[in-house]
């Protein structure tokens, strides 16, 4: 991957009717790091994957992605998306739901089966491969509808809240395969409204209404607030910026 | 029993069709639109049946028996040859001829007069309006004949005498079953797809809208197929039903049919924000086909007002090119026309799916 950024943007703003979902949010997102996206529901982290994976075009300003600029449609194979709501067939089989995304993104079936069996290994759900989807606790479909996100081993990885519902030991499985990835230089970047899941993040972003009001690494972001924990600093970043 | 919470479910439920302003109008205006509809067609009289007339009578009683030909079932034209005449309804172009003999008013007055009727009897109701008319106009110019002067001389190029209702109708249904499930079936997938968030997610990997209606329409054309087996082998297994054409062409029909049904299904539901809104589009594809395209009553019944609209369904050309194929016995190239629009129809809604699908992703 090199030096390239994995994600630049310049002053994006996307606007819905009367609503600012973004305004002007200019961010670099630097390969081999874990990113959070950090904002309370309805701050526009979930538009800003959206722009950047070309499932809606920003209103104004401009992006690249893994160096192509927005809608990014070569390098999709090389990006893994992890929706908010799932998305995931209930009807399909974990192997199934699997195997259709593998072969969407053009993986061979030899290097379906072999990455099917690594992935749901790694999020635990190997035993319930052939189950349909709709059988599986909110938890299990979680993990399926992640272990689609990087079978193909993307370099980016598109998380959109991925451990809302996932419990603390499989979270901290979660994590160190986001270390192991990022190590390979792969880039992940995922959008939480857990302030402590940021804090494990190499770079967080916080994001509110719509602007960006800080983008460091945790303990930069905590400094300059002077604020104890993240929680604190948003707060305090919040009220700085409502006071502008 | 709480009264005071019962009625708090209605109002909650009358809100929700207040947000839903489609669903609403959908209440009102799909019955209205049913009485109409019902009303203008199910007359079930018949109009403007092509009928070709050769006159060779050297009296006068062809030309005052044709006089009192009335109403407005028959368009009669005078026509020049026989023989020319009898091509025009083997191709369909005209239901039938009637030939009055050069001798005709000598045999009136010696009892033993007859008019040849050449028919295409793939249409028992046609048949019917056809032989009712002449036989009405007979006894108003001979009234008081005690026994019938006249006979009519039946030669049915398509069709025969045993030719049934069932059979002239088989053919539409079996379209008819086909448009149903294929519409109904490609509606609920695509809702279904937009609910879960599929949609969106599908189109964040390379996949582009064209290779998602593509692939969608194949696999249900595997649906139609297995459905179209089943549908015209009970037509032709359960109900006896005569087919004098090549089947496997009645197959392909049903086909090209189903694969525009599918792409008009797919277009619906992107229109649709939910399956409760989805599935009012069914009725709208469904009460046009039953009523305006001579599935269950030939076009001819059909008031000329609303004959334009017959042609804008496609039903009416797979009905057609069915019927053709099953009662006429005739080949694709007869049923040329009825392809071209069924094979415009199949890219229009194909294109038509596309373009709605890329529109929400």
């Amino acid at each position: 991957m090199g030096d390239t950024a994995a994600i630049v943007c310049h002053n994006l703003a996307k606007r819905f009717g009367e609503i600012e979902a973004l305004r002007n949010v200019s961010l670099e997102v630097p390969p081999g790091v874990t990113f959070g996206l950090l904002g309370p529901n309805g701050a526009g982290k979930t538009t800003l994957l959206r722009i950047w994976l070309g499932l809606t075009p920003p209103t104004s300003g401009s992006a690249t992605v893994l160096g192509e600029r927005i809608p990014p449609r070569a390098s999709l194979p090389r990006i893994g998306y992890m929706p908010q709501d799932l998305a995931v067939y209930p009807d399909l089989t974990v192997e199934e739901n699997l195997a259709l995304f593998g072969r969407l993104v053009g993986m061979d079936e030899a290097a379906i089966r072999r990455r099917t069996d690594e992935v749901l290994a790694l999020v635990d759900i190997a035993d319930r491969r052939d189950s349909l989807v709709a059988t599986l606790s909110g938890g299990m479909r979680r993990r399926t509808s992640l272990a689609a996100a990087f079978l193909h081993d993307p370099d980016l990885l598109l998380l959109d809240e991925p451990t809302v519902g996932v419990d603390p030991e499989l979270r901290s499985a979660f994590w160190s395969y986001f270390r192991v990835l990022t190590g390979r230089g792969k880039t992940v970047l995922m959008t939480t409204h857990y302030m402590e899941e940021a804090s494990r993040c190499d770079l967080a972003a916080l994001i509110h209404r719509g602007r960006l009001l800080a983008l460091d690494t945790p303990a930069a972001i905590k400094t300059r607030t002077g604020a104890a924990n993240l929680d604190d600093a948003f707060l305090s970043l919040v009220r700085e910026a409502n006071a502008a | 029993m709480s009264a005071h919470r019962a009625l708090a479910v209605t109002r909650k439920t009358l809100s929700q069709f207040r947000h839903d302003r489609r669903t609403l109008g959908f209440i009102v205006g799909m019955p209205l639109l049913m009485v109409v509809v019902f009303g203008y067609t199910f007359g079930g009289e018949v109009h403007n049946v092509r009928t070709l007339v050769v006159s060779l009578d050297t009296g006068p009683m062809a030309g005052r028996l044709l006089e009192n030909v009335t109403g407005d079932t028959l368009d009669l034209l005078p026509w020049t040859d026989a023989a020319s005449g009898r091509d025009e309804v083997e191709a369909g172009r005209a239901w039938a001829l009637l030939v009055f003999p050069a001798n005709f008013s000598q045999n009136l007055v010696a009892r033993r007069a007859a008019i040849e009727v050449v028919l295409d009897g793939s249409s028992p109701p046609i048949t019917a309006a056809v032989l009712g008319t002449l036989r009405a106009a007979a006894e108003t110019t001979f009234v008081g004949g005690s026994a019938a002067p006249l006979s009519l001389d039946r030669q049915y190029v398509y069709g025969s005498e045993e030719t049934r209702f069932i059979d002239s109708f088989a053919p539409g249904v079996v379209a008819l079953a086909v448009l149903m499930v294929t519409t109904i079936l490609s509606v609920i997938m695509v809702v279904r797809e937009k609910a879960g968030g599929m949609l969106e997610r599908l189109f964040a990997t390379p996949l582009r809208p064209a290779e998602f209606v593509l692939g969608l329409a194949l696999a249900l054309a595997v649906l139609a197929f297995l459905q179209s087996a089943v549908v015209l082998s009970a037509a032709l297994l359960l109900f006896q039903v005569q087919v004098v054409g090549n089947v496997a062409l009645a197959f392909g029909i049903l086909l090209l049919f189903a694969v525009g049904n599918q792409g008009l299904g797919i277009m619906l539901s992107s229109a649709a924000k939910n399956e409760l809104q989805a599935i009012q589009f069914v009725p709208l594809v469904l009460f046009p086909s039953l009523l305006l395209t001579g599935v269950f009553f030939p076009l001819e019944a059909i008031p000329g007002a609303l004959r334009p609209l017959s042609y804008a369904v496609p039903l009416t050309y797979a009905g057609d090119a069915l019927h053709s194929i099953m009662l006429r016995g005739w080949g694709v190239l007869e049923v040329g026309l009825d392809v071209i629009v069924l094979l415009a129809y199949d890219v229009l809604a194909l294109l038509g799916a596309t373009i709605f699908v890329r529109r929400q992703a």
